[in-house]
């Protein structure tokens, strides 16, 4: 698994583009589990996106942080797991204030830990400010 | 020779910035500009303005660049040193006080470097780092978002040297040719 992570309009789509020419893209659908992945034959490179998107859903869902966590957890296993190798497209939200709502603030909570939890499981993680990237590892 | 130079609030981006203009016009001669896109709208502006103006000192052209980017860099001598401060502001006032399409905003600063490059204008923008918050709630922030976003990805494909500016120290994002001492930093 690879992980391309930035914030809005750093580029990270077009670098996936660019470097995985022939890859499948899949955007992840609200509620879906990493079923996404059966479909898929080995070897092949899959662009995930949408992971965002598909957090705040599953937040929306449910107000068990612990559950909500072993979700989030099952789809990175599963992606990681998987024949082939996924390519995840994640969000840089971190670094504004913190917001006074409870819902933003676990949004922002979540993600932060869901994309700590795709860089553990990634061979490569790739950082995006402005169109250029840095390897984080 | 281009610099493009962003952080966040308070990172010491403009310092920087305006070291390392002071850095390349001291190698190069000609004359030192300050394109401020600022405008004295208020007194917590204007004191802003004056206290970046003190700090700078003696020795600078000051031109106030609200939105006619390619105005301002044609009273510029070819050879000179620029340093604009900062794109964020020129950014909102292109979209909210009569520039243009996000197309043309992001078409007049391609313009711009390319005469900068042109005419042998060392030229370093400052901007904010704006894109790794919480997506805007409201649509109309997001599009500014994605406006900036357009002109900072431009600027850094084009500039020779991208710095992210943490605690008044430089991040370097564009490896610099050491062979080349103008691009020393």
């Amino acid at each position: 698994m690879q992980s391309l992570i930035g914030g809005a309009g750093s580029g990270r789509r077009r670098l996936a583009a660019e470097r995985f020419p022939g890859a499948r893209w899949h955007r992840l659908a609200a509620g879906e589990a990493a079923a996404c992945l059966e479909a898929r034959g080995g070897g092949e490179v899959l662009v995930v996106d949408g992971i965002a998107d598909w957090l705040a859903a599953a937040l929306a869902e449910t107000s068990d942080d612990e559950a909500l966590r072993g979700l989030w957890s099952g789809l990175l296993d599963g992606l990681a797991a998987a024949p082939g190798e996924a390519v995840l497209i994640l969000d840089e939200m971190g670094r504004g204030i913190v917001p006074m709502d409870p819902a933003p603030r676990r949004l922002r909570d979540h993600n932060g830990w869901l994309v700590q939890a795709a860089a553990a499981r990634s061979r490569a993680v790739w950082y995006l400010r402005h169109g250029l990237c840095k390897q984080l590892k | 020779m281009i610099a493009f130079v962003s952080g966040g609030a308070r990172s010491g981006k403009s310092r920087y910035a305006e070291a390392l203009l002071c850095r390349w016009h001291a190698r190069r001669g000609g004359r030192r500009w300050y394109l401020a896109t600022a405008r004295a709208s208020d007194a917590e502006m204007a004191a802003r303005i004056a206290r970046h103006r003190r700090e700078r000192g003696a020795g600078w052209h000051t031109l106030e660049v609200p939105l006619a980017l390619d105005a301002a860099l044609a009273e510029v001598g070819d050879g000179d040193s620029v340093l604009l401060d900062c794109l964020t502001l020129w950014a909102s006032q292109w979209r909210y006080g009569g520039g243009g399409s996000d197309a043309e905003g992001e078409a007049l600063l391609a313009e711009c470097l390319a005469a900068a490059r042109a005419r042998g204008i060392a030229l370093v923008v400052v901007s904010n780092d704006l894109n790794e918050d919480l997506p805007p709630e409201d649509a109309e922030t997001r599009r500014y978002i994605a406006f900036l976003q357009r002109l900072h990805r431009r600027l850094a494909r084009e500039a020779d040297r991208v710095v992210e500016v943490v605690a008044g120290l430089p991040i370097d994002w564009k490896p610099i040719d050491d062979h080349d001492p103008e691009t020393l930093p």
